[in-house]
């Protein structure tokens, strides 16, 4: 336990940003639609927790790393109860095919478990990613309070930029919130009973453990980062204890809203990136009870991929395209809508990793393509041959052609495809995301983002490919 | 080199449905209607024929797998009956097959009859077709609108061209085939619309708006092609050969190799080269052009690609009227797939049934004055993977 300690962190949020306004003005005459204050996050059609965690993985393992041996995946919404969701990242992200994969569920503080775990566990690289995209009700709290998104940390041994001090746990079967299979639904309790609850059972005696584990005072505590299941808890935890440390969870509510399993580890990003060396971060895990988690910062992040998540984005002001993307209606999409999109296993079995890991391929002659084929699409070369793997996902590459098409079916028109160039050879016709505001130009950097390539309504399947967004987003406006 | 096809085989007799929403009308009785006009102009009885080839592309929509069904719909006598199937080429397959069949010498005579009934999906446009098992895991689907649109912005690109000038050339594209539709009776679409509606239709696919698009129709378009000997025995004149056939797919190259820049389309270019070389001739020998107009782009692009624009030139050679039905190359002076519609098993056929129309000075209102040699066009799949089918009919000197 000594020797491990948080390596690096990502983080990432969804493109679009719905301005809670609009559905308070949209649901006023039934009384519902909050208080309309702030954004939350509101992932593509194409995205769902394993591709929010994978964006945000691809950040916590931008740093140098050694092999990873363990991969966990947590989220209370993953879109598969029997198909593993870290093997799928793992794939992803091309990670060691005998990493040990481990898939979390049916808690929001489980990431939080996981990353006590790996800094007490045994040697090796540990990637947690979380991600949540979960259905809400319309005119529900959660609908307008919840939002989309993912963190990651890394963990393993030697100084890295976080330690840690020590930790506290309580398990309660506090219901502030429960999701059942059948209902597949939140259904959320009093508030005022939920922070009373959760504060005198859970989060003070955690948290109290934690320091004394820890050898340190409520005021030791520079930055927390207390996912608010409902608000006001880090305040009166903070009074109860003493702390007088921000909580950096404090811009997510208004800017992104509550994610879940995602939030503590997305809140550890904020907080190292914000962080100097020797200050002390509590960090909080709450659901059916609590982790709290006391880490030292050892060296200085420059990394802000929380940062720019928070700052980046299109604001959504459509209510009805945001029921639209959190399923909160079905739209009639007309007979083209009806195309048969399985997968046969056979196929996915054969090709699968090399899709999932967007994996093409040098020739002998030094061209790299995708697809990889029988012959190689090179001119130059006239027999078969071996290839080299190449992986495509952070090659750069730019557009050779584009279109906006309004006749193709897509759950979130219009659907924009056309042929992309990468710098290392490779061309790959492929539809893009993210694209809000006009279609591309020709030439404009793109960068690759993984999504769902199709989802089969018939057998509600989903396969998994990359897809091209524009390099860069759109800065936000400042909060109003 | 090859010897090529040039003159070695006639069209004995050619017939074309009216194209449109047959709502009363299936395949069987298409194909039925197009083989008895052409029956009747090649003037033989259906047991002379010795070899047929029936075209259809889309076999869930359309007549289903093999070429049973048109055997089935004309009661052929027994006989060697083979379906071909690429893409929007697959009219002109067919008549490739029937020709080289004669042209070989294997068969006296020959049907190659096309047919899509495109209007009993239930939808507007083409129906969405897998890309295959392995191809769905990465390719997208996109709309046939959505292809060709790619190809607007690249060329737009690689020739410096105002998104202005290229809208207005591409709307002159289908002002031109609209106003030549009202005099082609066989046609789906017959009346002329103005540029103002064509540029303020809405959109389908960037840039293309709605009249940038050709229609979806049902039809079907047949010919009987025989040697030059036997036409003359059976006392025909002012014969119709067929001067070349070329066909040219994609291996890939467009797709997957970083050469191509999207603005052109290589197999037409290989296509039109070959055809050319085959029937002897160069563009300026031409009268007519029938070329797969799917969408304005398409057709702007080909003017280049067939060498009847210089690269780069085919926005302000549009823009000045050169392939009006007055200016120096009609191109679609039947109104195209534009009014026709696209029945993509049919097209190739009824672009082969207008040159020969012409040729044979049956063409009524708008029937051109000195032209020995007519081309036809198709471009099936998408610009960056596709296939390209250029033929050349003329006179048989």
């Amino acid at each position: 336990m000594a020797n491990r300690s948080i390596q690096s962190t990502g983080a990432y949020l969804p493109l679009l940003r719905f301005e809670r306004k609009a559905a308070r003005a949209e649901l006023s005459w039934a009384g519902l639609g909050g208080n309309g204050k702030g954004r939350r996050t509101v992932a593509g059609w194409d995205e769902d927790a394993l591709t929010q965690a994978v964006e945000a993985a691809r950040e916590a393992l931008a740093p140098a790393q050694g092999p990873v041996a363990r991969v966990v995946f947590a989220s209370t919404s993953a879109a598969f109860s029997d198909r593993s969701q870290s093997v799928l990242l793992s794939e992803a992200l091309n990670l060691p095919r005998d990493a040990e994969t481990v898939d979390l569920a049916n808690c929001r503080r489980s990431a939080v478990s996981a990353l006590l775990r790996a800094l007490r566990g045994p040697e090796g690289v540990e990637l947690i990613a979380a991600g949540e995209k979960r259905a809400t009700q319309p005119g529900s709290a959660a609908n307008l309070s919840w939002g989309d998104g993912a963190g990651a940390v890394v963990v393993g041994d030697g100084p890295g930029i976080a330690r840690l001090r020590g930790a506290g746990r309580v398990n309660l079967d506090l219901l502030d919130s429960y999701t059942s299979v059948a209902r597949g639904l939140p259904y959320a309790a009093e508030e005022r009973f939920t922070r009373d609850v959760m504060l005198s059972e859970a989060l003070i005696p955690a948290a109290k453990a934690a320091l004394a584990e820890a050898g340190l005072r409520a005021e030791d505590v520079a930055l927390a980062v207390v996912p608010e299941p409902v608000s006001g808890l880090y305040a009166a935890a903070a009074r109860k204890l003493g702390l007088s440390a921000p909580n950096v969870i404090d811009r997510l509510a208004p800017e992104a809203g509550e994610l879940g399993t995602a939030a503590p580890l997305f809140g550890l990003a904020l907080a190292l990136e914000q962080a100097e060396p020797g200050q002390i971060v509590l960090l909080v895990g709450c659901g059916n009870g609590c982790d709290v988690l006391l880490l030292e910062v050892t060296t200085k992040t420059h990394n802000r991929p929380a940062h720019q998540a928070l700052d980046e984005g299109v604001p959504l002001t459509s209510y009805s395209r945001l029921l639209s993307l959190t399923g909160g209606i079905d739209l009639d999409w007309g007979p083209r809508a009806e195309v048969n999109q399985k997968v046969s296993a056979s196929v996915l079995a054969r090709h699968g990793r090399e899709m999932h890991g967007f994996v093409g391929g040098r020739d002998q002659g030094g061209n790299v393509q995708f697809p990889k084929t029988p012959m190689p699409v090179n001119p130059g070369l006239d027999e078969a041959g071996a290839y080299q793997d190449v992986i495509l996902r952070d090659e750069p590459a730019r557009v050779v052609s584009i279109t906006a098409d309004r006749l193709n079916f897509t759950p979130d028109p219009p659907f924009h495809f056309g042929l992309v160039q990468f710098e290392n050879g490779a061309r790959v016709v492929m539809e893009h995301c993210d694209v809000e505001g006009g279609a591309q130009q020709v030439g404009a950097p793109l960068r690759m983002r993984f999504r769902i390539k199709a989802i089969d309504r018939q057998r509600q399947f989903r396969s998994y490919f990359w897809k091209a967004a524009p390099l860069a987003r759109p800065q936000l406006a400042a909060k109003e | 080199m090859a010897q090529g096809i040039r003159d070695k085989a006639v069209i004995l007799g050619m017939g074309c449905t009216r194209f449109g929403e047959r709502w009363d009308m299936s395949s069987d009785m298409l194909m039925a209607e197009a083989f008895d006009e052409a029956l009747a102009d090649a003037g033989i009885s259906r047991d002379q024929i010795g070899a047929a080839w029936l075209g259809s592309a889309l076999d869930d929509v359309n007549v289903g797998n093999s070429a049973i069904p048109l055997a089935t719909a004309l009661r052929l006598p027994p006989m060697p009956v083979t379906r071909v199937e690429n893409m929007c080429a697959t009219g002109t397959e067919a008549l490739r097959a029937a020709t080289y069949a004669v042209a070989s010498g294997a068969v006296d005579i020959a049907l190659a009859l096309g047919v899509e009934k495109l209007k009993d999906t239930g939808f507007g446009g083409l129906p969405i077709r897998t890309k295959g098992s392995v191809n769905d895991l990465w390719m997208p689907y996109g709309s046939a609108p959505g292809t060709f649109a790619q190809l607007a912005g690249a060329y737009a690109a690689r020739h410096g061209i105002d998104a202005g000038d290229l809208k207005r050339a591409m709307a002159h594209v289908s002002w031109k085939s609209h106003q030549n539709g009202v005099h082609a009776d066989k046609a789906h679409l017959r009346k002329a619309v103005t540029m103002e509606t064509i540029l303020n239709a809405p959109m389908v696919a960037d840039p293309l708006g709605l009249y940038d698009c050709c229609g979806v129709s049902d039809g079907a378009a047949a010919a009987i092609i025989c040697t030059p000997e036997i036409a003359r025995s059976l006392s025909k004149d002012a014969l119709v050969s067929v001067k070349s056939v070329q066909v040219c797919a994609s291996n890939g190259w467009e797709m997957q190799y970083g050469e191509w820049d999207g603005s052109y389309v290589r197999n037409t270019r290989i296509a039109a080269g070959r055809a050319y070389d085959e029937a002897g001739i160069t563009p300026a020998d031409l009268g007519l052009t029938e070329v797969h107009d799917c969408f304005s782009i398409t057709e702007l692009v080909t003017m280049e690609d067939l060498g009847l624009s210089q690269d780069g030139r085919a926005v302000f050679d549009v823009l000045d009227g050169a392939f009006d039905a007055g200016g120096r190359l009609p191109s679609q002076i039947d109104g195209g797939l534009k009014c026709f519609g696209h029945p993509v098993g049919a097209s190739g056929l009824r672009m082969a049934y207008e040159v020969y129309t012409q040729l044979k000075g049956r063409a009524g209102a708008r029937q051109l004055a000195n032209i020995d040699f007519g081309l036809t066009h198709n471009l099936g799949g998408q610009p960056s993977n596709s296939v390209a089918a250029v033929s050349v009919l003329g006179r048989l000197e």
